[in-house]
């Protein structure tokens, strides 16, 4: 974070896109986490994981080397569009390996101030009040396990991003589907503000063969 | 009345004595004129009759006279003022008849009015009772038309609740069908772009295939003509070499022949021969490896072509492998799309109307105008509804209305039916004291011809009559000014009743137009709400990216990656070695012949010379391939990016 000054608590437009992309990592690990350890297949097990300290909370970061370039490429790339003002949300599909049917999104949307971007003014938010609505976000995605339906299947995870149309497409993206469930359930989670991004999350599901009778 | 015939004389003392204040005692008395009569001699009567009669004298009879003539007078004074009394009376009397007369004419027009006025009660009873009849009836049509509507409401509410299922379901299956066949053609789309633009790039590549291999077959021959050339040069460099070594042996032949002779002294024989065997030796040393440094080279040259070779080939084996994984992929999308297609065609026999995919779109159009006419259907139905409801609410409070007014109607008939009930009563009071005037006056035509003591009374009935008949005005009139007023209250508060449930109306239709707004806003809200959590968007404003799984693929790279890396370390070695070599046989050559360093040295040119020319074909090489690549970019959309493997060249 090389544009926050300590004193003040000054977010830049930099800053707040490093906080969000980081945000979105460590979001990704936790729902890997959750589904190792819900199915604990062998794709990504538990023991993958290695415990670091982060929000004031006991993250777990995979410590497989495709996962995690794969994630920190993802990062930078999305740091980027955050900077340009040009990714409006970001998806994780969980689809089933079999059927290659989606069976969950965790859709993380994002609003920009229009001003900053344009103006390149700062605005001021002290870092513990983001960190702590960041720590509630995270809780929840923990949390989720009690209500999201039992997933009796190896899984495979996906990220979508929603950008503008005039976004150049880098080499490691290609144009895609919204992978979209039909009849979704649906649960809103906490949202964290910078100032100059918002992020609003939401997590839906497929409904559940057993709910539906 | 004076008798003829005297009573004894005895007798008459004491009786007029008695009898004279009265004439009645007088008229008893019997006054007898003193006659000397002898021969009337008065029966003796009692034998206490004094016979003194005879000894009355003219006095007595004077006084007697006088006596009786005041008495008469007294009467006539009498009589006159009895006489002006019952003429006062018969005055008295006609102004009573006249009176009663007057009175009487009162009553019989108050009792008219009584009875006018009982007539307007009944009428006004009867017309409440028709009110409220009508009031009733119409209450029982309202409810009557209020069940209708109810009935005809439950049947328009369960009619739009089977359209809105069937129509949500006839919108779920088109939107499931809009979605799959989108999806499909999408993705067949997709598929179809992407079989295209892979047999474009097939042929292109073909094409560049051939045309490089053509390219190499030139190259390759340029470079044989090149290494001909080449090796034709190095022969000759080679066996001039070959000379001037030759020479320079002879030379040091002769040179040891020389310096045989000249330091034989200072230096052995055996010495020497060891010295020229050991410098022989070391040449011979330096020959081998400088044979062994040109074949590396020519080796190393070789290899730099194999490896360049190589490469190409596993560049071509990857492309080709890679176009078996996507044949294989393809012939599986192929085999998957098949498959959809004959589901598609099973889905299509099984919707009617639809005998070819070209139908399909007409179905669907005409599915979507059947949506949109259901939808507009409903819609109107909805209007519909919302109309019946404000009409049944309308009806309902005209229905509170009608009831609150059958109250009110029903408060005012009882009020009524008790002021009717209390004119009634006094009526009846009236009756009885109507009856109690006539016999009043029966009672006074009675004394009127007894003509005495009956003007109290009668003065009395008559001023009861008029007492009550001015009561009975005064009763009529206050209930001609309560009813009056009645009246203007009633239409007083009809007027308002009037206001307030129009007002009441238009409130309850505001109110439910903003409970309409406010349905549809919280519709429109939860719309766009389940939309964002559903992921849709505009394609206009947003497109959807999805990072390539590079996982997978990054592995073979790295695989690559650690071979050449591998390779690379060993030609390093190799390179590393001959440098070494080189530079053993340059600090060596020094002690035995510059010559030979020269040589050397002119070798090492040489070979320099032919790197700068391999660095400058190298990098004519590079600019022509970044210009090839830029092209294959521009013209098919794909760049490699080569990080690591670039290093291999260099």
């Amino acid at each position: 974070m090389a544009s926050r000054t300590v004193a003040k608590d000054i977010i830049t437009l930099r800053g707040s896109a490093a906080i969000v992309s980081e945000f979105f990592g460590y979001a990704a690990n936790s729902v890997m986490f959750f589904y190792s350890i819900l199915y604990n297949r062998g794709v990504y097990p538990e023991e993958s994981f290695a415990k670091v300290k982060k929000y004031g909370l006991p993250m777990l970061l995979t410590q497989d080397e495709g996962v995690k370039s794969f994630i920190t490429n993802l990062t930078a790339q999305l740091s980027e569009w955050l900077e340009a003002g040009k990714l409006q949300r970001v998806v994780m599909v969980i689809m089933s390996k079999a059927t290659n049917e989606v069976l969950e999104r965790w859709n993380f949307s994002i609003e920009t101030d229009s001003h900053v971007f344009e103006k390149g003014v700062s605005r001021e938010k002290s870092d513990r009040e983001i960190m702590r609505e960041i720590q509630a976000i995270m809780r929840q995605i923990a949390s989720s396990i009690t209500y999201l339906p039992c997933l009796d299947e190896p899984c495979v995870f996906d990220v979508l991003a929603y950008t503008d149309t005039d976004v150049a497409v880098p080499f490691t993206w290609i144009e895609s589907d919204p992978k979209l469930i039909a009849n979704p359930q649906m649960v809103k989670l906490h949202s964290f503000d910078t100032k100059i991004h918002k992020v609003d999350t939401l997590v839906s599901y497929k409904n559940d063969e057993w709910d539906e009778q | 009345m004076i008798l003829r015939t005297p009573p004894p004389k005895k007798q008459r003392a004491e009786p007029i004595l008695h009898e004279s204040p009265s004439p009645q005692v007088a008229s008893e008395g019997r006054l007898v004129i003193y006659e000397d009569n002898p021969l009337a001699a008065p029966p003796p009567e009692s034998p206490h009759q004094p016979s003194d009669h005879l000894l009355c004298t003219y006095q007595c009879r004077q006084m007697v006279k006088a006596d009786f003539i005041d008495a008469l007078s007294n009467a006539e004074k009498q009589i006159r003022d009895y006489q002006s009394k019952l003429e006062i009376l018969n005055e008295n009397l006609s102004k009573a008849e006249v009176e009663r007369k007057k009175f009487r004419d009162q009553f019989l027009y108050a009792e008219q009015e009584l009875a006018a006025a009982k007539g307007r009660e009944q009428m006004l009873h009867d017309q409440l009772l028709k009110e409220v009849n009508d009031s009733q009836e119409r209450f029982k049509k309202q409810l009557e038309t209020n069940n209708e509507l109810k009935g005809k409401l439950q049947n328009e509410l369960n009619l739009r609740k089977k359209a809105e299922s069937s129509a949500a379901s006839a919108e779920e299956k088109a939107a499931d069908i809009e979605g799959k066949l989108t999806q499909f053609s999408q993705s067949i789309e997709r598929e179809k772009k992407q079989l295209q633009n892979e047999l474009s790039q097939l042929k292109g590549e073909s094409k560049l295939s051939i045309s490089r291999i053509s390219a190499d077959l030139e190259r390759t021959e340029f470079r044989a003509n090149c290494a001909e050339k080449e090796s034709e040069l190095l022969k000759e460099q080679l066996e001039d070499l070959k000379k001037q070594l030759n020479e320079c042996l002879n030379q040091k032949s002769e040179v040891e022949k020389k310096m045989s002779s000249f330091t034989f002294q200072e230096v052995t024989s055996s010495e020497s021969s060891i010295l020229i065997k050991h410098l022989q030796e070391e040449l011979r040393n330096y020959e081998s490896e400088v044979r062994e440094a040109r074949k590396l080279k020519s080796s190393h040259e070789d290899i730099e072509l194999l490896k360049a070779k190589l490469l190409e080939e596993k560049g071509r084996r990857e492309r080709a492998e890679s176009e078996l994984s996507k044949l294989q992929e393809q012939q599986i999308c192929l085999s998957n799309l098949e498959k959809e297609l004959s589901l598609w065609k099973l889905i299509m026999k099984d919707i009617p109307g639809v005998s070819c995919p070209e139908d399909i779109p007409v179905k669907f159009a005409t599915l979507q105008k059947e949506v949109i006419a259901s939808t507009m259907k409903i819609g109107e139905t909805n209007a519909r509804l919302k109309q019946i409801e404000v009409g049944l609410d309308a009806a309902q409070l005209a229905k509170q209305n009608a009831e609150a007014e059958a109250a009110l109607d029903k408060e005012k008939a009882e009020i009524l039916k008790s002021e009717v009930k209390r004119i009634e009563l006094m009526l009846s009071m009236v009756t009885e004291e109507r009856n109690k005037l006539s016999n009043a006056i029966n009672e006074l035509k009675r004394h009127k011809n007894e003509e005495a003591g009956d003007e109290v009374a009668s003065g009395t009935v008559v001023q009861e009559l008029e007492s009550s008949l001015a009561k009975k005005e005064s009763c009529i009139k206050e209930l001609e000014r309560s009813l009056h007023e009645q009246k203007e209250i009633n239409d007083r508060q009809h007027n308002e009743i009037k206001m307030l449930h129009d007002r009441l109306n238009n409130e309850a239709r505001r109110i439910k137009s903003l409970d309409r707004e406010t349905d549809r806003l919280r519709s429109e809200i939860s719309l766009l709400e389940s939309k964002l959590g559903h992921g849709d968007y505009s394609a206009s404003n947003t497109k959807v990216l999805r990072m390539v799984n590079t996982l997978a693929v990054d592995n073979e790279a790295k695989q690559t990656i650690e071979a050449l890396q591998t390779e690379l370390q060993k030609t390093k070695e190799k390179l590393q070695a001959l440098e070494e070599l080189k530079s053993q046989s340059g600090d060596t050559g020094k002690l035995v012949d510059s010559y030979i360093s020269e040589k050397i040295t002119k070798l090492k040119e040489q070979i320099a010379t032919l790197e700068k020319r391999e660095e400058r074909y190298k990098t004519v090489f590079a600019d022509r391939i970044s210009v090839f690549r830029r092209a294959c970019c521009e013209l098919f959309g794909y760049k490699n990016i080569l990080g690591k493997n670039i290093e291999l060249f260099s």
